[in-house]
This record gives C-alpha cells, structure tokens and sequence, in this order.
C-alpha cells in the first residue's frame, strides 16, 4: 500500500485513467452486478490501455465489459457470468476460448489470501490443503508445504499486490476519504493490498465529515461520476439496469455487434454526462417503488 | 392439493439444513436461497442464514432476487459482513452447510464449473467456480443440487450428461478419487453430503463414496435415473419415493419464502409442467 498525503486529488476521469498502465494488475470493487467502476472502465477502453490483469472475487458487468474492450490479457477473478438473469458473459467466454485472453480462475478464499498477504506485508499465507482442485494447475504460483507447526500440508499463497484498485463510492472528499455502500464485498481488503488506490465517487464534498471506509491516505485519486456504477447498482440510490444488460448481451453476440454497443455506449458520448443522457436514470433511482 | 418440482426440489433441500446450523451460498443460487430461508422459517428456525457473498446475515427479504447481490437480500438482515469474514468462518470450520452446483457432477461429488474440454484446448468456458474450490475443502458439509440431471441432444447429436463418470476440470472437491482418497490427503471438512436434482436424491456410499441413490420424485423411475446418469450409481434395492412437501411448508413457500417464484428460473421449462398430488 502507498501513502498519499495529499490534501486534493480531485481530477478528472480521463487524467484518473492515465494512473493505469499498461500490464498492471487491477481489482475493481463491487461485485457481480452491484457498484462496479463502470464509468471509469469505460474510459479505460477509451484511452486503449492493454493486458490488463484483473483480480477479484465473483463479478460480472465489469469484466466482460473490460474484456470485450480489448484492454484486458489475463483474469483471476473466481467467477465471471451474469447469474440466472443473463447467464454466460458472452466476451470473456469467447475470448477465453479463443485464447485471446488467460483465465487463471482463482478461488475466492485463496484470492483473498493473497490480498490479505499484501496488506500484512508478508510474503504468503498459509491456506488449508486444496490440492485436490485442478485450480490449482492454473496457479503453479501456490506451493504446497508441510506446517512446521503440525506437519499439516498447506497451500502457500503469494502476496497478490493489485498496481491499482478502483473502487466506487456513495461518496468521498477531495482528499480521498470515502463512504462505499453495502454491499462492502472486498473493496476494502483491496484498497488495503494495492499500491494505489482510485476513488469514482458518487459526490465529492469538501470534507467527508463522517467515518470513512477507506481512509484518504490510501487513495491516489478521486473523480466525480454520478451514476459512475451504472448499468450496476449502487444501493440505495439507484438499482441495476436489466434493460440496458439485456441490450448488452443482445449487442454481445459477436465481436461485430458488439463493436456497436462500444460506438453506442463508449466511443460515442462525449463526455460522461453525454452517455447519461442515454440512460433512464430516473427509473432506475426510483427501483423500490416498482 | 398439487405441487411441483421447483416445491418439491426447494423443500428436500430445507430439509437437510438442521436447527442452529451456519448455512451459506455463493453466486446464482436461486432453489438454496429460497431453501435456506424455508428452513429458517419452518423447522430451523436458530441457524444462521449468510445469503450470499453480499454478506446479509439472516436477512427476511419479502420476496427473493435473481441476482445474489440484489439488495432485496440486506432487507432487514442482522449484519452485512464483508467476503472475507465469511470465508473466515469457513477454513475454522464453522461453516455447516454450504450448496454447490456444477455444469459436470461426477460419481464421487467433484464438481466441475470451470471449463468443459482441458486446460489447454477449452470447448466452453463456464462461468467459474467462485468459492468452491477452497470451500469444499473446508465447510462441515455440502449438498450439491442440479436441475439439469436429465441428459439432452447437443446441436451435433452428442448426448450431454450433468452427471458424469469423470469431470473434465475438478473446481470442488468432492470424495476426490474415492474411499479414503480425499481425507489421506488431509482435505479439512466433510465432502459431499446428499445430491438433490429434479429426478432424485443421492447420497454416498460409506466405504466407495460412489453416489448411492436415496429417492425417486414421484414420476420417476429407477430406470430414468439409470438412463440419464453418466456413470453407475449404487442402486439399493429399496428406493423409496421423494417425501412430500407439508401443506405448511407448501405456504410459506409459496406466501413469504418466494412470492415471486424466482426458484423456477433454474429449470428448464418441459420441468416446470410435472406436477403432483399431494
């Protein structure tokens, strides 16, 4: 974890983008298809940053999205699908049996083992005995060993230390001080392994005034992005949007038409507010009336 | 009175969840969800309920999502906790009850849902195994389910199992390789417990760990269990039919558990229309 003592870090999407590079290892928070840093992804496919490493426990929207956009090589999140709603993830599917992309599906205590062990600072840790799961053939990384304290066999995990983890928040102060919303998933393990840390927040105030989730000094940066979860939700002020999934999924049939929601939903607006014009946000942040 | 597979699949897996039990499910879970909350309504009222990675323990949702981290799922839950608590109480081994399913099942509960071919040459990468692979190896106990027991004609004509002899890619760990194979390697936790699909239930052998059948639904026969498994299951020689749903457990499924009946999306439609006398 770096330190960043700075008083504002408030910047744009576009200048929060260039903090990645190319080949980094990034964990987006949220999960499946709840408060995933989509605006900011979006701009990533943008500005056409390449192989990507992504970590992460089940996801969903925010993968597929990033690996249909040709800025991701490899993914280790432990589950990427739509759920019974929409099923497969069709891009990261067809690249993976392409071979355009490597799947090197992790388990999720095991994914958060090596989180963990970059936040202690300690090389690896010691995980219970899987090594009847071929997942293991996918990690030649993990190392079995024997417990110096019971002769137990172990599995050693490495420390996963993520160059950068962007998280969306409800809201967060220039400083970086930020409020996610529930729920929590592993946001805060991965602001606490990664050496950088990206807030897109629903509201940046001047001071958060209230106790954050995640303390400024861990976080690099800060953008403002209304709605910068969408088509995922962020409860409870807006829910996900299934008509826009199903248009994407629709649109995901093929790297042609897929090309299409790209022109539609990335490429074309040209700014943030321009792709929100595009989206009944009303609807979606009246969800609990429907 | 009638009822119908998705009731009946929903209340043979409440059933297996006992009072004070810690009972958890991962990711597209719709018939545990709805199964762990009938219990908590009906006979388990003391086990803890943690509905999925969301974190929402023991929530009383009004009705149940699709989606496992639908917010409808924090509706006036004791706590939210974070992923990371949750595995915590697995690898102590106080995790009792956990659901798994698989795009492929073998004869020993290895479960498969990572990829269908090999690592090196992948035909259809699934979705992946999310927890899985470190918590069959840790929970007290898991009960797999699967509404796709019944074999189907790919587009090629190849007839595609669920239940298989071998798995193409173990992602959970059942009995392993069978017998002892699974505990001489030191696996923490107790393996499979029971199978549930919508044509029977298994469990296994004591001493192979082969899938032994238990029950047929009502409109099943041994023979259909024999014709859409893969590999042999043990056949006792008295199977007796699937117990029915209670009248009690038929409502409050229906009424409070899962108004909305979002257990039925797991099934294929023809599934849907089976529908017995109680």
């Amino acid at each position: 974890m770096g330190i960043y003592p700075e008083p504002n870090k408030l910047m744009a999407l576009e200048e929060a983008a260039e903090l990645v590079k190319d080949g980094d290892i990034v964990a987006f928070g949220g999960a499946l298809s709840v408060r995933e840093p989509i605006a900011f992804i979006r701009e990533l496919i943008r500005q056409g940053v390449k192989n990507l490493h992504t970590v992460g426990t089940a996801h969903g929207f925010d993968i597929d999205l990033a690996v249909g956009g040709g800025i991701v090589g490899v993914v280790q999140n432990t589950y990427v699908g739509f759920e019974f709603d929409f099923g497969l993830a069709p891009n990261f599917r067809r690249a993976v049996e392409q071979g355009k992309v490597v799947s090197k599906e992790d388990g999720c205590n095991s994914l958060i083992y090596g989180l963990r062990a970059a936040a202690l600072g300690v090389p690896f840790l010691p995980h219970l005995n899987f090594e009847t799961s071929d997942i293991m053939k996918l990690h030649p990384e993990f190392k079995k060993f024997k417990c110096p304290i019971t002769g137990q066999t172990l599995i050693a995990i490495p420390a996963l230390e993520p160059d950068v983890a962007i998280l969306h928040a409800r809201l967060a102060d220039k400083k970086g001080n930020a409020v996610i919303a529930k729920p929590y998933v592993a946001d805060i393990l991965m602001a606490r392994a990664s050496k950088k840390t990206i807030i897109t927040a629903e509201k940046v105030v001047d001071k958060l005034g209230k106790e954050p989730h995640i303390p400024y000094f861990e976080v690099a940066a800060v953008v403002e992005v209304p709605f910068g979860a969408h088509p995922t939700a962020l409860y409870p002020d807006y829910t996900y949007d299934k008509d826009h999934i199903a248009e994407y999924i629709r649109l995901s049939r093929s790297p042609e038409t897929f090309r299409e929601y790209l022109d539609k939903y990335v490429y074309g607006p040209e700014s943030h507010e321009e792709y929100l014009k595009l989206i009944d946000t009303e609807k979606l942040k009246n969800w609990k009336t429907w | 009175m009638e009822y119908t597979i998705d009731e009946l699949m929903a209340v043979t897996m409440a059933r297996l969840i006992k009072d004070g039990d810690v009972v958890f499910h991962g990711v597209a879970s719709p018939l545990p969800m709805v199964a762990a909350r009938l219990a908590k309504l009906t006979h388990a009222p003391n086990s803890i309920y943690f509905a999925g990675t969301g974190g929402g323990m023991n929530p009383e949702p009004p009705f149940m999502a699709t989606m496992t981290q639908d917010a409808v799922l924090f509706e006036g839950a004791e706590a939210i906790l974070t992923v990371d608590y949750i595995f915590n109480l697995a690898a102590r081994g106080e995790m009792d009850v956990m659901f798994f399913s698989g795009g492929q099942i073998d004869k020993y509960g290895n479960l498969n849902n990572t990829l269908i071919g090999s690592i090196d040459d992948i035909k259809v990468k699934l979705p992946g195994g999310a927890g899985g692979a470190n918590l069959s190896c840790e929970v007290n106990k898991f009960i797999i389910w699967t509404t796709r027991h019944r074999k189907r004609v790919s587009s090629s004509g190849r007839e595609i199992y669920t239940l298989v002899e071998k798995v193409d890619f173990i992602t959970s760990t059942g009995f392993y390789e069978g017998g002892d194979s699974r505990e001489r390697l030191g696996i923490h936790g107790g393996g499979p417990y029971k199978t549930v699909t919508e044509l029977g239930v298994f469990g296994f052998d004591e001493e192979t760990k082969i899938m032994k059948l238990e029950t047929i639904h009502p409109d099943v026969t041994v023979d259909d269990i024999i014709e859409n498994t893969m590999f042999k299951p043990i056949i006792p020689d008295d199977v007796e039919v699937t117990a029915p749903p209670t009248e009690d457990e038929l409502e409050i499924l229906r009424e409070k558990v899962d108004p909305t009946g979002v257990r039925k999306v797991e099934f294929p439609k023809d599934e849907l229309k089976r529908k017995f006398e109680l």
